[in-house]
């Protein structure tokens, strides 16, 4: 099962440090000693408030992701328990930014590529767990609330679990356990 | 603070009063939703919808400007239901009768149109702070950027003497301070009145044990607090008049209010001086500029705001190539030419200097900095045993004479400049997380100002959006009597219609062209959180969008940024 990062709305402060740490996570130190305005800031992640929520929003990693079901240059794939994007292979359609029915995929700039036409080639972008970076997701050892938490098998079956234990002690009290719903 | 920020974990309720702490103090802001996780109940009041109200059991979404009324209200319905501690009242304060009669005209019903608030919520709120046997009130610049300021603060501490809430574990009163170390400018006597470790200026025995220590006769005199600095360059006599101003760590150009003022202040003054580690708005009008070391390119103590004195340590050399010297460096060898000589070899001579002519702060020593990370004053002995002071007034004890805390009976009054047809809306500023104070530090942070950059949003309720036919994103038009400043509008619902929100560090988006230099009678901290504007579309979006390019290139050019490098200093 693809794992993924879920933030928990009721202990995020909307800070936006795990943007920040998304960035520095991708772009390596190169960040530090290049031309302050020469790279693309474009974390993978967005952060949406609204009157009852602030959290941020990244890909869901799915199992069978409408994304690469739409995808025609075969650019997202699924390697290692993470949905990936293949930037070189990317085309720009935007099929992919329709198709995500969580809002998770945008369009950035690539920085280093550019159109025939001397403009800026974007890609589609997403969150990519932090694959083939050392220690995992950055954004969640960044949250200074632990709002963010890396979601794998043992967490499903545990949130289960305790679902599940909660139903059998509803079912226990007396006026439910009556036999009147058949 | 009354008590420690590591307290507020433990706080039963936490009633948190013009305090933002996720945007102002993320690392604050940490323990209050610990606290909620521990199951704390929360009371937030505020005009906006800010992240703590979110995750609050009772949000008071107040009218901007409406703070004593709501506070002796609470009062009030605390006093009328019976829910008072009458023994820590009659043993440990005086003034309560007064305070009594005062209360009695502030019903919630009486408050609710100045307040917005429903009469039941004002009950609700006061029921649930008076009754959780451990209740910490929080507040911040919502409480203190008003003219009507160090009045609220005796206003909700009148809330924890009338319920008990003083001198425990996680009770009593937090302001909790806008930026790092202010706490500490204030402990080591950067105010107009009195020396390190509040010692006044005019008590006769004071001044002879600083004459005594520093070897020269010294004035008796309180000075001129730094938001009167306008006035006294402006409109003072020449023999009164201040002539040269040192500015050290400030961007007075871009932080104070009424910015057309403080410009022509800075303009009239024959010498200024800046010392900081990067240029700024003030250093254009500077005639010295004296650069000095970073946070992590010098030795120090910083004082966080509940008291706690810790070390911060270098980290890395300055550049080889830069010019610079450390703070203390620079004000030594400034006064040794002034005819003091001033000789350190480094802080620990400085600090031990400190703590022996400050008897809150003798047992503070660099060992126990040390060895415990913290020490919180006041903190009296040098024994190792003796690491501070968590919470105040233990016992009831008050720092009065008599040793009681007081009553304080004072009436709501309303902000300095009120909206009207001219200006129909409520101007207030607030801060953005990734930049701090007036972003001297954080505007050359690349990744801050990837995060936000010029000229900034202004917040406006969608019906207002609505109305005056702008969309998100677009740049539009604050104005208010004084001045003008461009923004970018973001529409939430976070705020309430009446009242628009900007930040004050922006340089193009700089909102304290528009804010008013009223201050308060006390503290002398300008109303920041309230002045009248209004907002008008700008048709041409091209023309604006370019005005603010060049506004930016203008202004980084005139500090010797080359715009071509990219920001590089040039």
């Amino acid at each position: 099962m693809n794992g993924f990062v879920q933030g928990d709305p009721l202990l995020c402060i909307g800070c936006r440090t795990c943007a920040i740490a998304c960035v520095v996570a991708h772009e390596g130190k190169r960040i530090f000693e290049i031309d302050p305005d020469g790279y693309d800031f474009h974390p993978r992640l967005k952060i949406v408030k609204t009157w009852a929520v602030s959290v941020p929003v990244q890909c869901k990693h799915c199992e069978n992701p409408a994304c690469q079901a739409v995808c025609r240059s075969e650019a997202i794939t699924r390697i290692d328990g993470k949905v990936l994007v293949d930037r070189e292979k990317c085309i720009g359609c935007k099929s992919c930014v329709e198709a995500c029915p969580f809002g998770a995929v945008n369009m950035a700039p690539l920085g280093f590529e550019r159109n025939p036409d001397g403009s800026n080639r974007s890609v589609a972008h997403k969150c990519d767990l932090c694959h083939e970076l050392d220690g995992g997701p950055a954004c969640q050892r960044v949250c200074p609330t632990e709002a963010l938490r890396l979601v794998e098998r043992e967490d499903l079956e545990r949130i289960l679990f305790t679902k599940r234990q909660a139903v059998l002690v509803a079912a226990s009290s007396p006026e439910l356990s009556r036999p009147n719903f058949f | 603070m009354s008590n420690g920020v590591h307290e507020i974990e433990d706080a039963k309720l936490l009633f948190v009063f013009g305090y933002n702490g996720a945007d102002s103090h993320p690392i604050v802001a940490r323990r209050i939703v610990r606290a909620k996780r521990k199951g704390a109940q929360i009371i937030c009041v505020d005009p906006r919808r800010i992240e703590t109200a979110r995750i609050a059991d009772l949000h008071l979404q107040l009218k901007n400007g409406s703070n004593l009324a709501l506070v002796n209200a609470i009062a009030h319905v605390i006093i009328e239901e019976g829910l008072t501690d009458d023994k820590f009242i009659a043993e440990h304060s005086h003034g309560f009768d007064e305070f009594k009669d005062l209360c009695q005209k502030y019903s919630p019903e009486a408050v609710s149109e100045i307040t917005q608030i429903h009469p039941d919520d004002i009950r609700k709120a006061a029921r649930m702070y008076a009754t959780s046997g451990q209740s910490m009130i929080l507040y911040g610049m919502g409480v203190c950027q008003f003219a009507q300021a160090v009045n609220v603060v005796k206003g909700l501490a009148n809330l924890a003497i009338m319920t008990g809430n003083f001198g425990r574990w996680g009770v009593g009163i937090g302001p909790v301070r806008g930026q790092n170390n202010v706490q500490g400018a204030c402990d080591m006597g950067a105010l107009p009145n009195a020396y390190p470790g509040y010692q006044n200026v005019t008590v006769p025995e004071i001044q002879a044990k600083f004459e005594k220590a520093w070897g020269v006769p010294l004035s008796n005199k309180v000075g001129i607090p730094l938001t009167q600095v306008p006035h006294y360059v402006l409109h003072e006599p020449p023999e009164k008049k201040i002539r040269a101003y040192y500015v050290f760590g400030e961007d007075p150009a871009q932080s104070d209010p009424d910015l057309a003022e403080v410009r022509e202040s800075l303009e009239s003054l024959e010498l200024v001086i800046l010392q900081d580690i990067f240029m700024n708005r003030t250093g254009q009008y500077a005639d010295v500029v004296l650069p000095s070391t970073g946070w992590n390119e010098h030795d120090g103590v910083y004082s966080c705001c509940d008291r706690g004195f810790q070390r911060i340590r270098k980290v890395i050399e300055p550049p080889a190539d830069a010019d610079v010297l450390t703070d203390w460096e620079i004000i030594s060898r400034i006064s040794t030419a002034m005819g003091y000589p001033m000789k350190y070899h480094n802080t620990e001579e400085i600090w031990n200097e400190v703590i022996a002519l400050c008897p809150s702060f003798v047992g503070a020593t660099y060992e126990k900095l040390e060895k415990y990370g913290n020490i919180q004053w006041p903190c009296r002995s040098t024994d190792m045993s003796d690491r501070g002071t968590s919470f105040l007034h233990k016992d009831g004890k008050f720092a009065n004479p008599d040793g009681k805390a007081k009553f304080s009976s004072i009436d709501w009054q309303p902000p300095t400049e009120l909206e009207n047809s001219e200006y129909p809306l409520i101007f207030s500023t607030f801060r953005e997380v990734g930049h701090y104070s007036a972003r001297t530090m954080t505007g050359n942070c690349r990744l801050l100002r990837n995060l936000e950059d010029e000229p900034g949003w202004i917040w406006m309720h969608p019906d207002l959006c609505q109305e005056l036919g702008v969309k998100h994103g677009e740049l539009v038009k604050a104005i208010s009597k004084r001045g003008f400043c461009l923004a970018r509008c973001l529409p939430t619902d976070r705020v309430k219609k009446q009242a628009v929100y900007m930040s004050y560090q922006w340089w193009v988006g700089a909102c304290n062209e528009l804010t008013i230099a009223a201050l308060d009678p006390i503290s002398n901290t300008p109303e920041y959180k309230y002045c009248a504007c209004r907002v008008e579309k700008i048709k041409n979006q091209l023309w604006a969008e370019k005005y603010v390019r060049e506004e930016y290139a203008k202004i980084r050019q005139s500090m010797g940024i080359d715009n071509k490098k990219g920001g590089k200093a040039a």
